[in-house]
């Protein structure tokens, strides 16, 4: 194996050229046909036209999942059982984005966030009312849901959510 | 138990974020040509087979390993693609690792080859194809088309980097200067790494925190570059490698764990973590892979660790998830200076991610500077004896860990 023998060298590889010549190409994607089984979606896209929320619940391991889920991935078992949420919620997480109008090229700063609901185990991606100053944002901050005035039933029923105090009324589990 | 497996050499390209004098194939050849070099006993006749991998679709190419079958030597030989997003150079890596451990006749010695060239394609088409069947489904939920460009904004590995910098810097404590200061040791060990791309000797803690945001709280100038580079590693049986080179290295344990979805969750449903900084898929691919390898005190047990950090605060996560550190001490130690180059534990000393980032090939060039760094072969070679080292990788679905661990003896533990 130690043998110095017919090594092959790649060394032309720089010497025939500087620069290679560039050839530009398009891909013209097709369209494509994404499958989505939503049958575990209805009940739940149904009620956020009432203004209500809820998830549904693995009975394998308690977790609640909002949105909803087909299949809970550590048991594998259907969640079947539903659970009223209520519209509060914390800050999971969040980031501010800069965003650059395509018109005007003015840079925009949104903080986009993931809300954890009180009750559920997941957390979903939102937005925060647009008033609200982005320096405010922290983990832990407690939310409220904002409906949208016409609802559809779909996520966007959800318009943003509005910041409350610390000591609000809503973030009592009495209640 | 499959037979025991010995890294012999690991090769780069020259990195750069336009490789405008080659094109996929020459800059491939590069990196075999460097990793042939470092094993002068080796010629292309004694590599019996090849695993090859890069993100799909970001150089408009799909069959790329076809292109290139000539440009490393592959003509005739079984070959293999793989490809994991992100971790993808990992991943290749990990299936060189199984095609030799696998004990197949006539198969000793596997060349895996890693690469991209970024400049040449579409990221966002790539990313676009990776994202929008998953998030597809949050039409059907009434989000219209519209609002699933604001969602893929945020989804993409930046916005996720943030996050999970928010989240740990929140449990931390820390402020910018420690994100910084993480920058500027990547920074400055890049400049003294042949094949980097961001050599930066001179840069200090204010000209990174002098940079505007990209996406609070990361900065402009703590962010990875987009380069073109490929690696390459050549793996062998332990019975061989001894005849090609001085130090063979040898694989002791090799994970890659996937986590539940990071930030859309599957069809949509929401993260399964609170927390984007708990990172479940880091935590049990290294109980996994030291298991393997019979480590138990990973801190007092590693001298060398390379992770896949695109991001500073990434760093200061991986080495407390992996083991390193424990939880949130790790910018105490980049401010100690037990990871830089003649510290207790070095971290990154080719300059990481963070400095050189050609994404299919990064998660690679983790275990093959880690590997170098035991023979001794490293450019930015650490000044202490490096026995045991890790390369870490992450990716796919913003969720999935390789790790690879090397060392110079072999683990004799699981085997008769
Ligand atoms: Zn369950």
């Amino acid at each position: 194996m130690s043998k110095l023998t017919q090594r092959k060298s790649l060394d032309y590889v720089k010497k025939d050229y500087v620069r290679t010549r560039t050839m530009p190409g398009n891909w013209y994607l097709a369209s494509y046909q994404y499958k989505f089984n939503i049958t575990h979606n209805n009940e739940f896209l149904k009620k956020l036209k009432d203004k209500k929320i809820v998830g549904n619940q693995c009975s394998g391991c308690n977790r609640v999942f909002f949105p909803p889920r087909l299949v809970c991935g550590k048991c594998l078992v259907k969640p079947d059982q539903w659970v009223d949420l209520r519209e509060t919620g914390r800050v999971a997480t969040f980031a501010i984005v800069y965003l650059k109008d395509p018109e005007t090229g003015e840079v925009q700063e949104k903080p986009t966030v993931l809300i954890h609901q009180d009750g559920a185990d997941t957390a979903i991606i939102a937005q925060l009312n647009p008033e609200v100053d982005f320096k405010d944002t922290y983990i832990g901050m407690p939310v409220k849901i904002h409906w949208a005035e016409d609802r559809t039933g779909g996520l966007m029923d959800i318009e943003y959510y509005d910041v409350l105090e610390d000591d609000a009324e809503d973030m009592n589990p009495k209640k | 138990m499959g037979r025991q497996v010995a890294i012999v050499s690991a090769g780069f390209s020259e990195h750069a974020s336009k490789r405008s004098d080659v094109n996929m194939a020459e800059l491939v050849s590069e990196a075999v040509s460097d990793c042939l070099k470092n094993a002068p006993g080796v010629d292309f006749n004694d590599i019996d087979a090849y695993v090859n991998g890069n993100m799909p679709a970001f150089e408009g190419v799909n069959l790329p390993e076809l292109w290139m079958t000539d440009w490393m030597g592959a003509r005739n030989k079984p070959l293999l693609r793989v490809t994991t997003g992100g971790t993808t150079g990992g991943t290749v890596a990990i299936s060189g690792y199984y095609t030799v451990a696998a004990g197949l006749p006539k198969i000793d010695t596997v060349l895996a080859v890693a690469f991209e060239q970024q400049s040449q394609g579409d990221t966002s088409v790539g990313l676009g194809s990776v994202a929008y069947g998953e998030i597809s489904v949050l039409n059907t939920m009434g989000i219209p088309y519209d609002q699933l460009s604001r969602l893929l904004s945020a989804g993409a590995a930046i916005g996720v980097a943030a996050y999970q910098a928010t989240n740990y810097m929140s449990k931390t404590h820390i402020t910018e200067e420690d994100l910084a200061r993480v920058v500027v040791q990547n920074r400055h060990n890049a400049a003294k790494t042949w094949w980097s791309h961001l050599k930066m000797p001179d840069i200090t803690v204010e000209e990174v925190l002098d940079t505007p945001y990209i996406s609070y709280p990361l900065r402009y100038g703590m962010v990875c570059p987009a380069s073109d580079g490929a690696c390459a590693m050549l793996f062998t049986i332990e019975e061989k490698a001894k005849d090609m080179c001085d130090i063979p290295v040898y694989v002791n344990g090799v994970a890659s764990v996937a986590n539940e979805s990071a930030v859309l969750g599957y069809d949509g449903s929401g993260t399964g973590q609170i927390d984007p900084s708990e990172q479940l898929g880091a935590m049990k691919s290294s109980e996994l892979a030291y298991y393997q390898a019979g480590i138990s005190f990973p801190r007092k047990e590693i001298d060398y660790a390379e992770v896949y950090s695109p991001f500073p605060n990434q760093e200061l996560m991986w080495v407390e998830k992996l083991g390193l550190f424990e939880e949130t001490t790790a910018p105490k130690m980049y401010e100690t200076g037990v990871t830089s180059l003649k510290g207790e534990l070095p971290i990154n000393c080719s300059g990481g991610v963070n400095s050189t980032n050609a994404i299919g090939a990064s998660a690679m060039e983790r275990p093959a500077e880690a590997a170098l760094q035991i023979m001794g072969k490293a450019d930015n070679q650490v000044p202490k004896t490096v026995h045991t080292s890790i390369g870490h990788g992450w990716g796919g679905s913003l969720n999935l860990c390789t790790l690879m661990v090397m060392s110079d003896e072999p683990q004799r533990k699981w085997r008769r």
